[in-house]
């Protein structure tokens, strides 16, 4: 098993007016390749900060990151750009899909752009990430005219699309009911177990919390370690 | 650049309704913009032509004679003076001058005359006369009087004379009767009225008359010279650097049309430039609503920019999205407004008044249509770098929470 993210003293202080506030004093975050990690806490604690600061669209204030053991947090905005598009994926709470795509095209959007040209291979492997998130149906439907669940799946197969080293959601299931969300998780953890992909999933969701093999807390600034039930067992 | 040109595409068929009145409104610019500039262009061609077809294009004649009385110590600075030699003006040498004129390709028409002033005598009356004498044949070459006549026919002969109407009126005059005919020289002969002409113009129709050059000579007591050489050319726009030319060549006094026009010249300016300025109210128009649809459709786009940044799409290709959406509204605007301005021209130009004339002197042809097309497809590239360089410039992050 190899590190995937080593983000290591991470702070982050944001100026409102006068007012300095320190969200994040500090935070050490490693994550080894394969893992699916929650990224747990109240609303408010820093969850989207720290998650935005490790998907190089927030810079820290302090801080190192790095990432499929390439240092990220020093590289130029450009830079920063291709690293997200080549080896980072994201799944946001709002699907942001294209509305005047179809799914297929939404998909293949982040390896279409930077090619400038949609080619027939991009167009399969879009195809072939649909399949396997249970839209093979809906391949050529409008995004617009997909339910909510089936858009945040659209979402996942576009984050999944240039077989990023790390997938960054926040809050994936946050606008969905409760089966919805279930089955996106389901999903999330299908493509971590079958495909070796690593997840830092960000959630105030008790419950999606507690499926995930491994959650970290986020509070009074600092990251720390939830042992799970069965980790405490199995220390016995 | 080909996938965002699909981008782009995408963007605009996403709203067809609202595309189409934003093409409208480009092709609607772009049509006033034909309309103005083939009316103002029109406009200028019929004023010219109404100028040029009646009169001459270039006139020649002798120059001035001045002697100059050099300043010098025993001269007095104020005493210098322009001391005309009070010679008779006229063109002595005028057969090798008109054998010049005959060798340009550019002259369509050469008249010598002796153009001089004169008194039509009739009991008490006396009216004022501005005589031309002209080779008979070439009676119509500069202006057409033929078919101006009312009355008579057009055989100067030997004592022949051709009057205005209104003169002919004034005098009791009509066609066969004689007249005396004294000029400023003192020559009194009598001469027969063979046809009245009217031209419409009354300072032409009351002051002018014709005769041949043949029954001048003696009257004018002028032998063998011409007071004067006027052509006419082909195409007048030529008149001005024609008579230049003539002026080096023989250096007699040379005056195009526009220098004795030059009311004309200085109202087709002031026109052309009216045009040029409605012509870029026109397109500035154009511009603005390009640029305020495309940052309204950049403002409404935010979280997919903000989604497409966060997925490291380039800003360069966000960028290229908007600003190939301002060209692509460009082209297909100017394109229908080139169409829609030339069809309008056209049928504008077929309708005519009673007499035949055109209500509008429209040239339909005159539109400058590739510099419209070209202008406005530039420009509207340039109005989409505005909202280009916003959309780009967005940050993902704020662009996503929002
Ligand atoms: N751009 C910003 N400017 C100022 N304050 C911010 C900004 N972004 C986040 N914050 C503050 O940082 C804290 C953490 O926010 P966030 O990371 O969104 O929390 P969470 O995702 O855990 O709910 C909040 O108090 C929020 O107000
Ligand atoms: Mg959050």
């Amino acid at each position: 098993m190899s590190i995937v993210l080593d983000a290591r003293g991470i702070g982050m202080s944001f100026r409102n007016g006068d007012e300095l506030t320190e969200v994040l004093k500090g935070v050490d975050v490693t994550l080894q390749s394969g893992e699916l990690a929650a990224l747990l806490g109240a609303s408010g604690s820093g969850k989207s900060t720290l998650l935005s600061i490790i998907g190089l669209l927030l810079r820290p204030t302090t801080g190192s990151i790095t990432i499929a053991g390439q240092r990220v947090d020093a590289l130029s905005e450009t830079d920063r750009a291709r690293f997200r598009n080549q080896r980072l994926g994201f799944i946001f709470q709002f699907h942001h899909l294209l509305p005047d795509f179809t799914a297929t095209e939404n998909v293949a959007f982040p390896a279409a752009a930077p090619a400038g040209r949609m080619t027939s291979a991009m167009r399969q492997r879009a195809r072939d990430l649909l399949d396997r998130v249970g839209l093979a149906d809906r391949m050529d439907f409008p995004a617009t005219r997909l339910s909510g669940g089936q858009k945040q799946r659209v979402a996942i197969a576009r984050a999944l699309m240039n077989n990023p080293a790390l997938i960054l959601a926040d809050e994936p299931t946050g606008s969905l009911d409760r089966l919805a969300a279930d089955k996106v998780l389901d999903l999330m953890k299908e493509v971590n177990r079958d495909d070796k992909a690593t997840f830092l999933i960000c959630t105030h969701d008790e419950s999606i919390a507690a499926r995930c093999a491994r959650r970290i807390m986020v509070k009074d600034g600092r990251a720390e370690q939830v042992r799970t039930q069965q980790q405490l067992e199995l220390r016995g | 650049m080909m996938f965002a040109l699909t981008v782009a595409r995408r963007y605009l068929l996403s709203n067809p309704a609202q595309t189409a009145l934003l093409i409208a409104g480009v092709a609607l610019g772009v049509t006033a913009f034909v309309f103005i500039t083939a009316l103002i262009e029109g406009l200028a061609i019929r004023l010219t032509a109404d100028v040029t077809a009646n009169s001459s294009h270039v006139s020649l004649e002798q120059e001035v004679r001045v002697a100059r009385v050099l300043p010098g110590p025993a001269v007095n600075v104020q005493s210098v003076a322009l001391v005309s030699t009070f010679q008779r003006r006229q063109i002595r040498a005028w057969g090798p001058t008109v054998a010049l004129l005959r060798s340009q390709p550019l002259v369509s028409a050469i008249s010598p005359q002796i153009s001089g002033n004169a008194f039509l005598v009739k009991g008490e009356a006396v009216a004022p006369l501005a005589v031309t004498a002209i080779e008979p044949s070439a009676l119509d070459a500069i202006s057409p009087i033929t078919t101006k006549l009312i009355g008579g026919d057009a055989d100067l002969g030997a004592d022949g004379l051709l009057i205005g109407a209104q003169l002919a009126d004034n005098l009791g005059l009509s066609p066969g009767q004689p007249v005396l005919f004294r000029t400023d020289r003192g020559v009194d002969r009598l001469l027969t009225v063979r046809g009245i002409f009217r031209t419409g113009l009354l300072n032409l129709d009351e002051r002018v008359a014709f005769l041949s050059i043949r029954t001048a000579r003696p009257l004018f007591r002028l032998p063998e010279g011409m007071t004067n050489i006027e052509v006419k050319l082909h195409d007048p726009g030529q008149a001005r650097a024609f008579a230049a030319f003539l002026r080096d060549a023989t250096g007699l006094r040379v005056t195009s049309w526009q220098e004795r026009n030059t009311t004309l010249e200085g109202a087709l300016f002031a026109q052309a430039q009216t045009g040029t300025l409605i012509q870029i109210f026109s397109l500035i128009s154009v511009l603005i609503g390009i640029a305020s649809a495309l940052s309204l459709s950049a403002n409404r786009r935010r979280g997919e920019i903000g989604i497409m940044g966060a997925f490291g799409v380039s800003r360069r290709f966000i960028a290229a999205v908007f600003v190939l959406q301002g060209l692509l509204i460009g082209m297909v605007g100017a394109g229908i407004g080139c169409l829609t301005g030339f069809a309008l021209c056209s049928w504008l130009a077929t309708l005519t008044k009673a007499d035949g004339s055109m209500i509008l002197p429209i040239a339909a042809s005159q539109g400058r249509y590739l510099t419209v097309f070209a202008l406005t497809t530039l420009g509207a590239v340039l109005a989409s770098v505005i909202p280009a360089r916003s959309a780009a410039r967005l940050d993902p992050l704020e662009a996503i929470q929002q």
